[in-house]
This record gives structure tokens, sequence and C-alpha cells, in this order.
């Protein structure tokens, strides 16, 4: 008796919560696309992350942008590629000019002013611009034309060639939404961008950056409209961000538009869910649309059920990033080569690309994908060779002790390392898992650190660690491994502390040469050296899986990150109804 | 209200002695970003790291007397000038100050957060409390026998399972195409009346309200069960048996209040934990609450949040250590809390 | 006197036999035989069924299932158990101490009280050490004197004593110790360098140790108005040997269920720190850690199964000793003479 009101109750919330409401038209239809983590914060000057990156493409243009169909930079807000003059041996100058058609939302059009404001907004202290700060400050100068408002150089200081990419990778803003007085024009960016810290900032600039923070752009980025195709609806913190297409975008008027000014999705609806098993069920309920970066077991899975394979259309595209196994090179017992040659020995990379991607995935000698053209495909492939390794130690001088240690003469530590990895990755554990079942069998002591990924990257930097499993992200737009090698970069980005000489003057020079023949001829050379002196192993390269709805066409891959584009995207029925009924 | 004070204090000046700062982890995540422009210099990445402490207020020093570096036990007085005393300000208007990766104010986040996870939080201890009455007494009355045994059975095997397992069994069971879909379709369009909003969100929230209650059932239950068992053999028991009672109205009438000191402790323990520790299941559902923004505040090292986060959930704990004391009294009137 | 025996249920001696196997395989963990070596994966076998020579199969990151269980046996003979041990003694002990005298009952002389307080402030490196530690001794010089004059003249007492608020102590530390967040906690550790055994021992003790306090405390409570403590009271017993052998005993009643438990939650702290990986790295395997790889092949069922039994099964093992009355004889005084 007392429990009819539990099961009326019961009845009736089951009751509610089945009326469904009625489907909409699939044209108007959201894709609904999975990601990980919230955005954060949608500001233009500040990316917390990948998503916020995305967030930022869809709603701001910059001067050139990824082209996902040729995996190369192409011009967007500006008109074409620009035009670079070289001018001494530290100078560049950069010439762009803006697309006539180019405007804001009011109908003002985008000019040089917008350029030269959003690199000085970039400059202003107190705003979360740090990063883009660092990142642009190679930009000295901006020099308009004074007869022509959409032409301007860029004056820029050093001659690397992937300076040219990234002087057109930052959005556009629009000085009229902040700075309407042009308060900011008359102050020559270097100024801004040499004003030491301690000193108080300008009134203009102090002004412009309470006006920023008043308008709260990283919650509301509508307060500083960009000229891009969407706009944002609404924000559901941790929970789904919904942007929407402008009705009149002005890249609609052209009638050439190159792919990164199409934009076909009426409305897109990011989900955030960052468990991937819960994920995958949305998936096969038809709660998710798109679903990128999937781990190669669920990929796999997904795929051995025939309903699902009806249901989904399945994408794998090699990608840029490389699984290595770096060496510590300062410290003492890696100091030798062939020491390292011979730890290098002992990882099976063919196995573990197997046993992590399921066979997704290629191997390579280098850091170079296989795929591309400057690859040095005379060197060996390298394979679990315990005797090979135990030949290399003895040739570096280790001795074998009975207790079955590793000694160098003269000293009494034993040959033990403290291998460090991020510790949520289940393919570097298995990877270290590997090599030090591969290295007990040979009598060297190796011990796990699984590391929190903030501490490991302030361990890599300041070098406290023997050997370390990490993903080197690559980018198809640069072949810069001075990142990685060159002699400067110790304490930041090379992390193996590798310094020699000679590859530095290789560095530089791949750095400036345009030939491509030399260009081949020197990488080749420095691939070889790598190879020889094994600062670390480049194991395999991973791909990026995606599983979309098939009902969604225009699926265009890539190789870079989120690995498809989503502006391309278009739901089968409007297809249809844009080609005409077919006959 | 002193100890939340304490604690909260801690954990400030904890975080502010931790290896790895706010501003490192801003630009440790920035690396990882797909964009043309290269990695910054050592110089570079030294001048941005300065200015991101500047502006979040973290260049100051720490508290009102910091050891001088270097020395062991040198002290310097560095007035009103410091980070604890203006957070410490901050705090006493209410302001509980902005979050450092999006510049949010924290109350906002934290109620946003909180208006998630309370009423799953709530029904879930309520539900949970509910069923362990029930399961206890159902134990404790039962005089062995195959339906004891099993119950006690699955109640073990519930706390063997962690609790990520739970929720993604029940997601996999119940929420699967290939299994069971109960769960109904989320629609994003507003909900005609009211009834059918509390409706979908309880459609919505019915399968981690269930993975929470199946998680505190035996930490709730078999205690309480003991316990019963326990009184079970007094004199009193044994006189109210005698007089003719049935065994129910002897355990609900005359046992429970004696017994129920242990349910007090773990149900007090327990409500800040469904507050602030559900992370995974939040995760696993993909809800947006308090125990994700904390667990996310924590990695992430945003401390507004976090030390937000230990005041409330302090504050939290020590309500319900006072509510405890007081059912205690309430039960058992000759418990007089100590002076 | 009659001594009639009551035969012991079968879930007891099932019980007891399972733990023994647990707690001989923990300690012979090194020396066993095992069909393929721990913590190697197989490369060309990840996440594999039940097939020869993976008696149990392997997990995701391609290590055998039953030598995982056998390390796991070996983790919690050697970490788990310790750590919950030690947790009960160190919570009954200060739990049953704090409800038992609370606040104003225990009198421990002034010279002590002032000596540890000095010491420890020195240890500490607060600031103004010098004076505060000076003054401190001072008191505890002139409260040791004014003692030793007492002494002499005969009278009895230790001279001046003073109050020690054991209860507000043991709750508070319980109450800070228990409201810092596990979260806060797990990442401020995770900061840090990897613990070892004993750390990792002595981490999972100080966290489990409040529960025990608190639920010890609340019984002791109770336990302290019954009537034969206050019969031991009056009989003259020094205190401590009334908390001691009197009232220590019946407080721990309720830690028979709730051992069990705390051994649960320990476990999941533990899979939480292996998680992060502050634990220890992927080469030392528990059981929980085994469970907690399913997150990544959630259609693995078999390592869930295999690791998840053995729990479960301990389990219930330690609920049934803990269920089972304690003597296997009742005494019946024998009526007819």
């Amino acid at each position: 008796m007392r429990y009819h009101w539990l099961v009326s109750s019961l009845t009736l919330l089951i009751s509610a919560c089945s009326t469904a409401s009625p489907e909409q038209a699939q044209v108007a239809a959201p894709i609904h696309i999975r990601w990980s983590t919230d955005p954060i914060a949608l500001d233009p000057l500040a990316f917390p992350n990948q998503n916020a990156v995305e967030a930022a493409a869809l709603l701001h243009l910059s001067l050139l942008q990824n082209d996902y169909q040729t995996d190369s930079f192409t011009a967007c807000l500006a008109e074409q590629l620009p035009t670079v003059q070289f001018v001494g041996d530290s100078v560049t100058r950069l010439e762009y000019h803006l697309r006539p058609a180019a405007k804001w939302d009011d109908g003002r059009p985008v000019l040089a002013t917008d350029v030269d404001f959003t690199l000085k907004l970039m400059q202003c202290p107190g705003l979360p611009n740090e990063m883009s700060r660092t990142q642009f400050s190679f930009i000295r100068q901006v020099l308009p034309d004074p007869v022509d408002p959409r032409h301007f150089t860029l004056v820029c200081r050093g001659q690397a060639v992937e300076m040219i990419n990234a002087s057109g990778d930052f959005p556009i803003l629009p000085e009229a939404a902040l700075d309407a007085q042009h308060t900011l024009r008359a102050l020559p960016l270097a100024v801004l961008q040499d004003w030491p810290a301690a000193k108080v900032p300008l009134p203009p600039v102090a002004a412009l950056v309470r006006r920023y923070q008043s308008a709260d752009i990283a919650r509301t980025p509508g307060n500083l409209p960009g000229c891009g195709p969407y706009r944002l609806v609404v924000w559901e913190h941790n929970r789904h961000v919904l942007f929407s297409r402008k009705a009149t975008w002005w890249a609609d008027s052209l009638h050439a538009a190159p792919f990164v000014l199409q934009a076909r999705p009426q409305l897109l609806d990011y989900l955030i869910m960052p468990e991937d098993a819960a994920a995958t069920i949305a998936l096969r309920r038809h709660e998710l649309d798109v679903y990128p970066h999937m781990s190669a077991r669920s990929f796999q899975q997904l795929q051995t059920s025939e309903s699902v394979r009806q249901e989904f259309a399945f994408y794998t595209e090699p990608s840029y990033d490389v699984v290595v196994v770096g060496f510590n090179t300062s410290r003492a017992t890696l100091r030798n080569k062939l020491t390292r040659q011979a730890l290098s020995r002992l990882l099976d990379p063919a196995g573990l690309l197997a046993a992590t991607q399921l066979g997704q995935g290629s191997l390579t000698v280098g850091l170079l994908p296989p795929t591309n053209p400057f690859y040095n495909d005379s060197l060996a492939a390298l394979t679990y060779a315990p005797s090979q390794a135990q030949a290399l130690l003895l040739k570096a001088g280790w001795q074998r002790q009975p207790d079955g240690n590793w000694q160098q003469p003269g000293s009494k530590e034993p040959l033990a390392l403290a291998l460090r990895y991020r510790a949520d990755d289940a393919t570097f554990a298995t990877i270290a898992l590997q090599f030090r079942a591969a290295a007990a069998k040979l009598g060297i002591i190796v011990t796990l650190v699984p590391t929190e990924a903030n501490v490991l990257s302030s361990a890599l930097k300041s070098g406290d660690f023997d050997i370390c499993v990490r993903t080197l992200k690559g980018s198809p737009f640069g072949l810069n491994f001075s990142v990685y090698f060159h002699s400067k970069a110790i304490g930041t980005s090379n992390f193996s502390r590798f310094n020699q000489y000679a590859t530095d003057h290789l560095l530089e020079a791949i750095e400036v040469e345009s030939n491509r023949l030399r260009k081949r001829h020197l990488l080749r050379n420095f691939q070889e050296r790598i190879r020889d002196e094994v600062p670390l192993v480049p194991l395999f390269f991973l791909s990026n899986r995606l599983v979309t709805n098939k009902q969604l066409r225009h699926v265009v891959t890539s190789g870079l990150k989120p690995g498809y584009a989503v502006q391309a995207l278009m739901w089968a029925q409007t297809d249809s109804l844009a080609s005409g009924p077919t006959p | 209200m002193l100890a939340a004070w304490g604690i909260a204090s801690l954990v400030f000046l904890v975080s502010r002695v931790l290896p790895v700062s706010p501003e490192q982890v801003a630009l440790i995540e920035a690396e990882d970003l797909s964009r043309a422009v290269g990695p910054a210099s050592a110089v570079q990445l030294a001048a941005s790291q300065q200015a991101i402490r500047q502006r979040l207020g973290l260049a100051a020093p720490v508290f009102y007397i910091t050891r001088i570096p270097g020395s062991t036990n040198d002290w310097q007085w560095n007035g009103l000038h410091n980070q604890y005393h203006d957070w410490l300000s901050q705090v006493l208007h209410g302001n509980l100050g902005k979050s450092y990766l999006d510049g949010q104010p924290v109350t906002t986040l934290l109620a946003h957060a909180l208006a998630y996870s309370v009423p799953l939080a709530g029904s879930a201890a309520v539900l949970a409390t509910t069923l362990a009455l029930v399961l206890a007494l159902f134990l404790a009355s039962a005089s062995g026998g195959g339906g004891r045994t099993l119950v006690q059975a699955s109640l073990a095997a519930l706390q063997v399972i962690p609790l990520f397992l739970l929720a993604l069994t029940l997601l996999l069971l119940l929420a699967n195409p290939e299994m069971l879909n109960l769960m109904p379709e989320s629609s994003r369009s507003p909900a005609p009346n009211q009834l059918a909003a509390i409706g979908r969100w309880a459609g919505r929230a019915a399968l981690p309200i269930l993975s929470l209650v199946l998680a505190v059932l035996p930490t709730l239950t078999l205690p309480l069960a003991a316990s019963l068992r326990h009184e079970l053999n007094a004199a009193y028991a044994t006189t109210a048996r005698a007089k003719g009672l049935p065994i129910g109205r002897v355990l609900r009438r005359h046992l429970l209040p004696n017994a129920l000191l242990p349910l007090f402790t773990t149900l007090t323990d327990l409500l800040p934990t469904l507050v602030a520790g559900t992370v995974v299941v939040e995760v696993a559902f993909s809800l947006p609450g308090s125990g994700r923004l904390l667990a996310e505040a924590a990695a992430a090292h945003d401390y507004p949040i976090v030390v937000a986060g230990v005041l409330l959930l302090a504050g939290v704990r020590l309500l319900c250590l006072i509510a405890a004391d007081m059912l205690y009294f309430m039960a058992d009137p000759r418990l007089r809390p100590t002076t | 006197m009659n001594f009639i025996w009551r035969p012991l249920p079968v879930a007891y001696w099932l019980a007891l036999v399972w733990l023994s196997v647990v707690l001989a395989t923990g300690l012979l963990a090194p020396w066993l035989p095992l069909p393929y070596p721990a913590a190697t994966p197989d490369l060309l076998h990840m996440a594999a069924p039940p097939t020869p020579p993976h008696y149990l199969g392997t997990d995701p990151l391609g290590r055998d299932v039953l030598a995982g269980l056998i390390a796991g046996a070996q983790r919690l003979v050697m970490l788990s158990l310790p750590a919950v041990g030690l947790a009960t003694l160190v919570g009954a002990a200060t739990g049953s101490a704090a409800g038992f005298w609370g606040n104003s009952q225990l009198r421990m002389p002034l010279t002590l009280v002032a000596g540890l307080l000095a010491g420890g402030y020195w240890l500490a490196a607060l600031p103004a050490r010098l004076g505060i530690t000076s003054c401190l001794l001072a008191i505890g010089a002139t409260s040791g004197l004014l003692a030793w004059k007492r002494a002499r003249v005969g009278r009895s007492g230790a001279g001046p004593t003073i109050a020690v608020p054991l209860d507000s102590l043991v709750l508070g530390t319980t109450a800070v110790l228990g409201a810092i967040p596990r979260l806060i906690l797990l990442v401020a550790l995770a900061a840090g360098p990897p613990l070892s055994s004993t750390q990792l021992l002595a981490l999972l003790a100080l966290v489990a140790w409040p529960e025990t306090a608190r639920l010890v405390r609340a019984h002791t409570l109770r336990v302290r108005v019954q009537p034969f403590i206050e019969a031991a009271q009056a009989s003259g017993l020094p205190g401590w040997r009334v908390w001691l052998r009197h009232a220590l005993p019946h407080a721990c009643q309720p830690l028979y269920a709730f051992v069990p438990l705390s051994l649960a939650g320990l476990i999941g702290l533990e899979n939480a720190l292996a998680f992060l990986g502050i634990g220890q790295g992927p080469d030392s395997v528990s059981w929980g850690s085994l469970l907690t790889t399913v997150r990544q092949d959630p259609t693995a069922w078999w390592v869930a199964a295999a690791p998840g039994l053995a729990l479960l099964c301990t389990l219930l093992a330690l609920q049934q000793l803990a269920q089972t009355p304690k003597t296997p004889f009742i005494l019946r005084q024998n009526r007819t003479k």
C-alpha cells in the first residue's frame, strides 16, 4: 500500500521522459561533434587548449589558414601568400594584400589598421596574451600603404622559412569594437614591444586594457566579433557549445571561394564528453555525429559490428606526431653514444606498433614520416636485437659483473636508469614495460616513473630523467629540428640535451636552405647523424582516426589536428537539395 | 569555522609552494597546439612566465613573514602587501577571487557546478539512507538463509567494484543500443512544462544517481547491520522479545535508535564526499558538477577554485560534524558532548 | 562445568582457507613458478581472452592476469593489510582515548608538556624560536622546581598539572585530515618524487586513520557511561588501566564490520594513486590497478573478473571472520548437582 505513491510517481516520471520532442528536419539539424575538454576561454589572444583553437577558427579568420585538403597554409583573409623580401641578413619584409570583399559584421571593411590593432593588442600588459606576445614578437613593424588601406608590409626580425606561415597565423580583431577612437594608431608597435614590465603603461593602453577586461571576452566572445562564418549561440560550461552560421557572411559573395572560405554547416553543436566509453555509446545512440581521435582499440571493435558499419563511416589518416624514446645525453651513464645505440636495440618498434596501435600507424627510421619526400630510406629499420645490444655495451666499456649488473671499470655504480613517461597514457606504459622487460633480461636495471603531465614537462626541461617516452608534435609546414636538437634550445625544448657543434651548423644550414636538392642532401645527412648519435629513437608515427555518421558528406580528413575540416561537412539531404533531385 | 579557515589557509600556503606553478601549466599546454608558430626560447619563456605571474597576482610575497631564501631560520616581515592578506580581505568581503584559466569569478563557477551536483548528491543520499535502513533491518532480522547471504554477498561485491567500473558497467548495460537501452533520448529543445522538465532531469540523472547509491550502500548498510545484530544480544532486546513483540518491531522501535550511531558517523562523512568526490561519476556521465570542477582545477593548478572548494568542503564537513554530535545527543540523551 | 562445542559454520572455514591461501601466495610470491613472467607485456596478445599460456588472459597493457593476481596478493599482504592494521590500531587508540578522557580528564605534569612544546617549536624552526623556546623552558623549569619541592616535603601529587584537551586535539586533527579533499592531497603528492613502500604505507595509514578514530570515539562515548566502567573506576584502578583493559575492547566493537570497508577504501585510494602515477609504476601490479585497466577496453571482462573475484572473496572472508563469535564454545553452568 505504501509503495503505491512510489510506483505512481515512477510511472509519471517515465511517461514525462518519453514525450520526445518532434524531430526537426534533418536539413537544419546541428552536427554533434565530440570534444573531450571544455575550451575554457574563447579569448582570441590566448588559447588554453586545442579546442579553443578550433573555436577561434570558427569565429575569427586570420591572414593565412590551414587548408585541410592539402595540409598547407593558404591565404584566407589575405588575397594570396605574402611576397617575401629578405633585407640584409636578419630582416624580412612580408607584403600582404587583404581581400577587398572582407567585411566585419557591421559592414565595415577589414583593413590594415585592424591588423595593426591586433598586433598591438597582443603586446598590452594585463591581458591574457603572454603566449601570443612571445610568439609574435618577431613582427616588429606594420608599414601601411598610404594609397591602399588594404595593402601593408610586415617587417619581421629573422629570416627563418617557417616564419612566413607564422606571420599570418593569428586571428584578426576589429579595431572598432574596442578602440573606436583609434587611440592606439599613433603608438608604434616596437614601442609597445620594448615597454619594460615594471613601467606604468601609457594612458591609452591602460584604457584599452580596462575596456577589454570589462568586456569579458573569454566568456562572451560576441563583444569582440570576428569576421569568421560562425557566431556563438550557447555555451554551457563543460556541457556543450553551440555555434550558428551567420546568415549573411561576406565570403558567400565570392564566386570562386577557396576551401578555407567555405562554411557549409548551419549549426555546430560540440558536446563535451571526457570519458571515451561514454562517448562511444553516445555515438551509437546517434547523440554524436562526429567522433575524432578515437582510440585504436575502440575503432577496431566498432568495425566488427555489421549494424555499425552501415550507419557510420570510418576514416584513418596518418598524422605528424611521432612516438619517441629520448635519452638524456648529459647523464654520465648515457654520455657514450655506443651505450645509447645498445639501448635502442632493446626496443621492438614493430611489435609495439602492432600492440598499441593495432597496426594503424607507420614505422619510421627518422623524425620524418615515410611519405615525406626527404625521408631517408637508406637507413635500416631498428628491430629488437639483444645480442647486438650486448655487443655494443661491451664495446662501450661496460663490464658484466657476477651479480648480473653492468658496471664501468673504476665505478661502483651499476647501469640503472629511470624511465619517465606521462602517467595516463597506455601506449607509453606498454612501451616502458617492454623496454624494462628486455633490459631486465640483459641485466640492466630500469625503474619506471609514470609522471603527471605538468611535472613531466618541467622534469624534461630541467633534465631530471634518464630515459623518457613521449610524443613529438610535428607539422607539415616546417622541418625545423633545431627545436629539438640545437644547443641553444637546451633547457626548453631540447630535452635530450643534445649538444654538438657540427649538428648545430647543419641545423642552421637546413633552416635557411631553399634549394630543394641541397635541402634533401642536408636532411639525409641529418637523419644519418641522428641515427648514429641516437639522442632519441623514433618508434612510429601515429594516425588520426575519425568516425562519422554516414549521412554526413564531404568529410575531408587531414593529418593535422583535429583531423577533419569541420566547415566542409554537410548533411546528405542538404547536399541533394543543393544539387537538385537525381534522375 | 576557525578550523575551516585554518584548512583553507593551509591549502593556500601549500599551493603557493608547489613546484609547478599555474603559469607553467598555462605555457605547457600552449606548446601542444597545432599552430605554425614554433616554441619560444628560454628568455622569452621566462619573460612570459613573469608576465603571467604578475597578471595573476602571484608575484607578491606569499605570507606576512617569509623565510629569507638561503638561510635556514631568518624570517623577514613583508607587511600587508602579500598574497595571503589580499586573499583574506577578499574572502571577508565575500569575493572568492577569479579563476586563473578564464578569469570568471569563482562564486559563479562554483554556484553553477553545485546546481548540478547538489540535487544529484541529495537524492542519492536520501535514497541510499532509506535503502540502507531497509536492508540493514532485513539483514538483522533474517536468521540465516539464502536471502541474507545473497544480500550480504552482493553488498560485498558492490564494495569491491571501483566506482568508475560500476558507472561504466551501468552505462554499458543500460544505455547501450546493443543491450537494454533504457536511458531516454536527450533533447535540447526546452521542456513544455515544469513536470516534463523534472521528468527529463530525472531521466538523465537516473543512471548517475543509481551508481552513487550502489556505491555508498555497502558503507552504510554493513556497519548498521552488524551493530543491530550486536544489539540483538543485549538484555533489553531479549526482554522485548520475551514480551512477545515481533522481531521487526523490536528492531525498529527498540534497537534502531541505539544502533544508529555508526550510521550517523558514516553519513556525515559521506555528505561532503558526495558533493566533491563524485568526479568519476560526473566524468563518466558527462555532468558538469562540482567534483569535476574541483578535480580539473586541481590538475590545472587553478588555485582560486581549489582554495574556494576546500573552504566550502571544510565548512560542509564541519557542519556535518556538528550535526552528527547533535544527532548523537538526540538519539541517546546519555551522551553529553564533552566540554 | 560443561563446555558445549558450538559447531562453526562452513563459511567460517572457507573464509579461513581463502585468507590463508592469499597470505601464503603473498608471502611466497617471489618464488612461485609462473607460466608467463609478471610485468612483461606480451605484444602479440594484448587484451587476449584466456588461452594458454595466459590461463586468465592478458590485460590491455599486455600483462598476464594470473601473474598480476599473484603480484597483487603480495602487495595486499605487504602493503594494504599492514596499512589497514596500522590505521585501525592508531585510530582505535586515539579515538577511544579522546572519547574516554574528553577535554578535561587527562592531566599531565606541566614540566613534561612545556618540555615537549619547546622541543617541537625548536625543531619546527618557526619564527622567533629562540625567545619562545626559552620562555617555555623557563616555565617547565619553574614547575619542575615546584614539583621537586613538593616531593621533598612529602606531599603527594605530581606538582602543577595541566589538563590536556585530548578530545579537541583528536577531533581537530581528524577534521583537518578528513577535510582535505583526497583530490588535493593526490595532486600535491603528484608534484613530488615517487613514493617508496614505507612512505606509501605511512600515507595510506594517515588517510585511513581519522574515520576509525571517529567511529571508535563515538562508541566510547556510549561505553563510558556504562555501569561496569564506573565500577572499575571505583575499585581504584588507575585511569589508563580502566581505559586499556575495560573500555577499549568494548569501544572497538564497531570496528569488526568497519575493517573490511576500510580495506576496500584503501584499495580504492591505491587505485587513484596508481591512476595518477604516484604510487608505483605499472611493473608493480595490484588487484585494484588491474581493475583500472578495464577502462581502456571495456569488453575485456576477464581482466575485471579475476581480480574482482579475488577482492570479493577476501572481503567476504574478512566479514565472515568478523561476524563469527569469538569463542568456539559456550560455557554452561552445570545446574544439576
